[in-house]
């Protein structure tokens, strides 16, 4: 394992205040070394999806500090931060969250509109994401026209779009078939195999096997890293 | 991919409401077009009519409302009258070219007619008439008629064609050659003989006066002044009362368009609003892959602009359309002249159809900047949770 491509320090969240304060996150720090297949655990609202927001940047802190890669990004400007989103880290989401009035392909070269990919390329690139994910076939395919493993395919292949080290995964199998689940999760070891540091929120203790580290989140507490 | 390319495919999602708030704006635009449209072209076209009167002076009744100048203009009827010898003792002043007019409004078949009464070889000097058809009026025509060529053309009517007027019968001796006036939608009798139809021996309804000396109108205005009961107005006091009431129809043809533009403004802020509230779980992935708040303002204020440019285009073919419909129909019912044998290519300019996709587009923009704003201010977290 090689020096932590994510950190964090003593990650503090709180939602709403008075009555309605809920101390989500409770001085959360974990390293995660680039490369490695990482599962966060827990169980409903315990915390393990606000980790993974606070990781990707998709929210701010209360208090702490998030590093990708060494830099601070709770100190990030919004725009900074939509930066780092499209270039270091893809998302993957348990609904998937396709774009419902696009194709596969559009929908990989809507993530590449963020990058810094030359626009002339977006579509030989898709092409060979959708490849990768097994859906040659389904370039011109919308969601509503393939089956729950195959958009969440899609939705991995969107994460790689611009090239990101990371992915971050919420729920990836969680609303798929045991079947779809297993292509998935294929899919998801071939591609950490390419070197990808892989960050998986789940309730899935089959899935959770699979990773390399578990960090298990219980009432906003990190109970442990094995 | 690009921006314009998802805002297009957004646009067309949801056919149904895409459609109605084209609607609303294209409603809007074309109430717009058609009403400057019709202001512009009535605008014009008393300008040329007043300029094809050939006169330096109009000489009406002096208790005429000066409203009925604008009778002057699109061939009207005046139901006041003067008496006839305040014409001849007019035509007595040294340096005035004069001829009268008695205007009626009559039934000539089935259809509402401007009929003139005039002194015929006085009237076709003073005007310069060319007759394209037949013969102009003869010494022992009584009942005979010249009529316009657009008169002609409307109603299938020829030399040696015969009208009743009145229950009196009358041939077509001629058909004048069209010269872009009222004068190519009027039936002209000799002023007697339409004293005698109308039953106002005697009178007349008003006189058309050209002076030899330009620079001395004030002293022939007084020298009128000074031998008839009447009031005078030159040309471009004419032109001026008749474009004044003109303006105030057109202000108030404005503000109607104006109360159809805003309501089609709000019509896409409420049409965007949905947008931003419905596509919250969108715009959320949107951020999540990296889209900064600018690329989210753009695609919600490009989708609202598109709407613009699309409602300004289809609202100028419908308002241009409604223009042309609705100056048929005015002609048609009679209620007014003015539109009769207008050329819609004079009210319909470039420029206006270009402001007016323009204002569309500006009109759309300004309504979509601040549903997009509030697009923005989405987190990706609040907007990915929204289900």
């Amino acid at each position: 394992m090689s020096r932590p491509i994510i950190r964090t320090e003593n990650l503090e969240k709180i939602y709403g205040n008075g009555a309605a304060k809920t101390h989500a996150l409770k001085g959360i720090t974990i390293e995660i070394p680039r490369g490695s297949f990482s599962c966060i655990i827990g169980k409903s609202g315990h915390g393990k999806s606000t980790l993974m927001h606070l990781i990707g940047g998709l929210d701010n802190p209360t208090s702490g500090k998030v590093f990708i890669d060494e830099t601070n990004i709770s100190d990030l400007s919004d725009n900074k931060l939509s930066e780092i989103r499209a270039e270091k880290i893809g998302f993957v989401f348990q609904s998937f969250n396709l774009l419902q009035n696009l194709t596969a392909s559009e929908n990989i070269q809507t993530a590449m509109m963020f990058g810094k990919i030359p626009q002339s390329e977006h579509k030989k690139k898709a092409d060979e994401l959708l490849k990768l994910v097994g859906l040659s076939d389904k370039s011109n395919a919308k969601p509503s026209e393939m089956s729950g493993g195959q958009q969440q395919r899609v939705s991995i292949a969107r994460a790689l779009a611009n090239n990101p080290e990371i992915l971050l995964m919420d729920e990836p199998t969680g609303n798929l078939d045991s079947e779809s689940e297993e292509d998935v999760l294929n899919h998801i070891t071939q591609i950490h195999k390419t070197g990808k540091t892989i960050v998986i929120v789940t309730h899935n203790k089959d899935l959770a096997q699979k990773a390399e580290i578990i960090f298990e989140v219980i009432d906003g507490k990190l109970a442990r890293p094995i | 991919m690009n921006l314009l390319k998802l805002v297009v495919r957004n646009l067309f999602r949801r056919k149904g409401r895409f459609v109605f708030t084209l609607l609303g704006i294209s409603i809007g635009m074309a109430s717009f077009v058609a009403l400057l449209s019709l202001g512009g072209g009535m605008r014009g076209e008393i300008t040329r009519q007043a300029n094809a009167l050939g006169a330096n002076f109009i000489i009406m009744p002096e208790d005429v409302c000066p409203f009925n100048l604008i009778a002057v203009v699109t061939g009207e009827a005046i139901t006041e009258a003067m008496h006839f010898e305040a014409f001849e003792r007019i035509a007595e002043i040294d340096g005035i070219e004069v001829i009268p007019h008695l205007t009626r409004q009559a039934a000539v078949g089935e259809l509402r007619s401007t009929i003139v009464g005039i002194l015929p070889e006085e009237t076709r000097r003073f005007r310069e008439w060319e007759i394209s058809e037949g013969a102009f009026f003869s010494e022992d025509s009584e009942n005979t008629a010249i009529i316009g060529s657009n008169f002609a053309e409307s109603r299938g009517l020829t030399t040696g064609d015969e009208i009743t007027l009145r229950d009196e019968q009358f041939v077509i001796g001629g058909i004048l050659a069209p010269n872009q006036s009222n004068d190519d939608v009027t039936l002209f009798l000799p002023l007697a003989t339409a004293q005698r139809v109308f039953e106002r021996e005697g009178y007349i309804s008003y006189i058309s006066a050209r002076v030899d000396d330009m620079t001395r109108m004030e002293h022939y205005e007084a020298a009128i002044l000074s031998v008839a009961n009447v009031q005078v107005a030159t040309d471009e006091q004419l032109l001026g009362s008749v474009l004044a009431i003109l303006g105030s129809v057109n202000i108030t043809l404005q503000l109607v368009a104006a109360v159809a533009l805003i309501a089609a403004a709000f019509g896409i802020i409420n049409t965007m609003m949905t947008a931003v509230y419905e596509r919250r779980r969108e715009i959320g992935t949107l951020r999540a892959i990296g889209g900064k708040r600018g690329a989210i303002f753009k695609i919600f204020l490009l989708e609202s602009a598109l709407y613009g440019f699309l409602g300004g285009i289809v609202g100028v073919a419908i308002g241009l359309s409604a223009a042309v419909f609705a100056g048929e129909f005015i002609s048609q019912i009679g209620a007014n002249d003015l539109l009769r044998g207008a050329s819609p290519e004079t009210s319909f300019s470039f420029a206006l159809i270009l402001s007016t996709i323009a204002l569309s587009l500006a009109i759309s923009i300004i309504s979509g900047i601040y549903p997009a704003w509030r697009a923005t201010l989405l987190t990706p977290v609040e907007a990915i949770s929204h289900e």
